[in-house]
């Protein structure tokens, strides 16, 4: 772009310069045209004062030889006045001639004669004249005298016909060349200024769309200025500019808002600016200042301002060197008030100090939970079981039933402690996803289980799992949650069938997923033969404590079904339930593949 | 056979007692009520170390765990078994009671019987072989 004007203003020079030599060369040749044409006209002139002269010698002549007739024939000396005076003018007249052909060399040797004869003929006058005193007597004479004078004016008026002749062949060669020359200028010199208008007029069109150019841009940038002074007070930002030469600032006007005071109300200057910085941190944004001018260093900087109101605002600055090759034109600095984003982060600060406490709190509830509320709970247990030993002679049939029933509520409490802590240790442990084999998952869990299994007499079908990134002991312990739960509530005295299920599912396929991250998932079920539910219930069972039998049919907490959840939610996953009443069953589970 | 308990519990300490006084093998109990006091006897110059020590993990003044720890740095008592005797059995202090090199972890019964059952286990366990063949599954005894 910026080389486009630089070669843009070199065009336009040389254009410039052409239209200005093509206008000096058409002014010379035309120049060249009118003197030429002047030198003709003189020349004209010239050539007609000559002929005029010769004309007027001519007259002359023929009044002398009028005068000298009328002499002979009246022997009045009244008529030898003009013959007198016109041979004065003849000779007046050869000497204007001579002094107008005096730079024509081929004329010269005409003159001569032309004098030669003019002499001649005034001789035979004089002759004449003399003869004409004395007619009578010299009648022959004078007779072959004016013959000869006629012949002499004959030779005269050859001779002046000649001269006329070389004067306007002279004229006429001149005339030639001129026309000549005449014939190619203003073909030239029309070409020339067809083609200095076509200069002008491309020139003019160029300028003229630059205009349009420079117009539009303008508009442009008067749109993008205000954008930007619009910009910067939606987005409580303004802008600082840097002269490095001139060391001077320019403020935007959404600085002097941000400060609380008017547009442009004061000088900007770093002096002016840092009146409204917190004195704390004035040092700091003098030293940035510092940096910036002197070592060319513009780094991001926070500190605090105080308004003109009073009000304490947080600011936070970045800068720019925007440079032109290897120059450094000028500073771009931003600031932004951010002392909404500084109480928001003093406020998650305090939230999440509240939060982490709470945390701590729970912690040492849990411990709590795990130990000093087992304890009491145990040493119960120790002395019922200490007194049973001991004191079975001496306890009543009744003595020994209540033993019993504290024992069993005891042996409860403990459990709801134990399955309790369990719940709140899969909400937070730390989750490390790591590959693991389900099926290693599923043998562990059912190896733990292996008591009840062999009690029970328990059939399983198992198909080939995946391996998926798990937290390994989750997965294991809804599998022995699960399975746990067929074994538990199946149908007396029938060997529980239990058989597990898997398979890909897409989220789009299957209402239940909805696609957050995932798109597919692995549907694992768990499906028995056992006492089922209504499926009524299927949403309750994995709340905290619901239970949908009587403790003294199945002893249990109510929290295992709500721990599957909790684990499965741990991995993105889903968990529901189908069950019908003396059927079985299914628990299914859908992982994220 | 000496043995060496250290807990805080009035209650767990006469279990403890009884319980071995039941056994038919002969042995002659020690019991120390704190970390501190524990330490102190361990430290004590002339007297005979016990052939297992039975660690409970809450007990106030020094903790059980700083006291396995200040023990297993201790070249003379380092090969002392140690048996971690606690109500509680979560996997945090299983595991930080095994990675600093206690032998086995016992969750307090809470039948007398089985206590019996555990104890008699326990001291009848030939602990050269055991140490030697320890691994995290068995670290956790289940009776």
């Amino acid at each position: 772009m910026k080389l486009k004007w630089v070669s843009k203003a070199f065009f336009i020079k040389g254009l410039f310069v052409l239209s200005l030599f093509l206008l000096i060369f058409i002014s010379s040749i035309s120049y060249k045209h009118i003197t030429s044409l002047t030198e003709s006209t003189q020349l004209l002139v010239h050539s007609y004062k000559i002929q005029i002269e010769l004309e007027q010698l001519m007259s002359y002549m023929k009044e002398a030889e009028t005068g000298q007739r009328g002499f002979i024939i009246s022997h009045d000396t009244v008529f030898l006045e003009p013959y007198k005076s016109a041979h004065e003018r003849v000779n007046g007249s050869f000497l204007i001639l001579k002094y107008l052909t005096a730079e024509q060399k081929e004329q010269q040797p005409n003159l001569d004669s032309l004098l030669h004869l003019l002499n001649y003929r005034f001789e035979l006058l004089e002759t004449s004249l003399v003869l004409a005193v004395n007619a009578e007597m010299n009648h022959n004479e004078l007779d072959l005298n004016l013959r000869r004078g006629r012949d002499v004016m004959d030779l005269l008026r050859m001779q002046v016909n000649k001269i006329n002749e070389v004067e306007m062949g002279y004229f006429k060669l001149h005339q030639r060349k001129y026309e000549h020359e005449i014939f190619f200028t203003p073909i030239i010199a029309f070409l020339l200024l067809m083609f200095t208008l076509m200069v002008f007029t491309f020139s003019f069109i160029k300028i003229n769309r630059d205009l349009v150019v420079l117009i539009k841009s303008n508009k442009q940038l008067i749109i993008k200025t205000e954008s930007i002074n619009h910009a910067e007070i939606i987005g409580e930002f303004c802008t600082t500019q840097w002269d490095p030469e001139t060391h001077r600032y320019a403020f935007s006007d959404n600085l002097y808002r941000m400060l609380g005071v008017e547009p442009q109300s004061f000088e900007p200057t770093i002096e002016n600016y840092i009146k409204f910085v917190h004195p704390e941190d004035r040092k700091t944004v003098e030293e940035s200042y510092e940096q910036t001018t002197k070592e060319n260093k513009i780094n991001p900087l926070s500190y605090r301002i105080i308004r003109k109101d009073g009000e304490l605002r947080y600011f936070r600055s970045r800068g720019k060197a925007v440079s032109e090759g290897q120059r450094n034109i000028t500073h771009i600095g931003i600031i932004k008030d951010v002392t909404q984003m500084h109480l928001n982060s003093i406020e998650l600060e305090e939230r999440n100090h509240a939060l982490e406490q709470s945390i701590k709190e729970l912690e040492s509830f849990n411990r709590i939970a795990s130990h000093d509320l087992q304890e009491p709970l145990r040493k119960i247990q120790t002395f019922i079981s200490r007194i049973s030993e001991k004191e079975a002679l001496t306890l009543s049939d009744s003595g020994k039933e209540y033993f019993e029933k504290i024992l069993t509520s005891v042996t409860r409490m403990r459990v709801l402690i134990d399955d309790l802590l369990l719940f709140s240790r899969t909400t937070k442990t730390e989750k490390v996803f790591e590959p693991a084999d389900l099926n290693q998952l599923l043998e562990n869990a059912l190896q733990e289980l292996s008591h009840d299994i062999e009690e029970k007499n328990a059939v399983f079908f198992i198909p080939k799992l995946p391996v998926l990134n798990v937290i390994a002991f989750q997965i294991q312990q809804l599998f022995m949650n699960l399975i746990g739960n067929s074994l538990k509530y199946s149908k007396p005295g029938i060997s529980p069938k239990i058989r597990i299920e898997c398979k890909k599912v897409m989220a789009q396929e299957n209402p239940i997923l909805k696609p957050l991250n995932h798109n597919a998932f692995y549907k694992i079920s768990v499906i028995d033969n056992g006492l089922g539910f209504e499926q009524e219930y299927a949403e309750n069972i994995f709340n905290l404590f619901q239970r949908l039998h009587h403790e003294k049919e199945f002893p249990g907490s109510g929290i295992g079904l709500s721990i599957c959840k909790k684990i499965v939610e741990n991995h993105s996953g889903f968990i529901t339930a189908e069950g019908i009443p003396g059927i079985g069953s299914s628990m299914h589970i859908f992982l994220p593949k | 056979m000496h043995i060496l308990l250290a807990d805080d519990d009035e209650d767990d300490c006469l279990f403890f007692k009884e319980a071995f006084e039941d056994i038919k093998i002969k042995t002659n109990l020690r019991i120390v009520n704190d970390g501190v006091e524990l330490m102190n006897y361990l430290t004590r110059t002339g007297i005979k170390l016990p052939h297992i020590l039975f660690l409970d993990l809450n007990m106030p003044r020094k903790s059980g765990l700083d006291c396995l720890v200040e023990i297993k740095s201790m070249k003379h008592l380092r090969d002392i078994p140690i048996a971690i005797y606690s109500t509680s059995a979560s996997e945090a202090d299983i595991e930080d009671t095994f990675v600093k090199g206690a032998n086995i972890y016992i969750k307090k019964p809470g039948d007398f019987g089985a206590l019996k059952k555990t104890l008699e286990q326990i001291v009848t366990i030939n602990w050269q072989y055991h140490t030697s063949g320890l691994n995290k599954e068995h670290f956790l005894l289940s009776i």
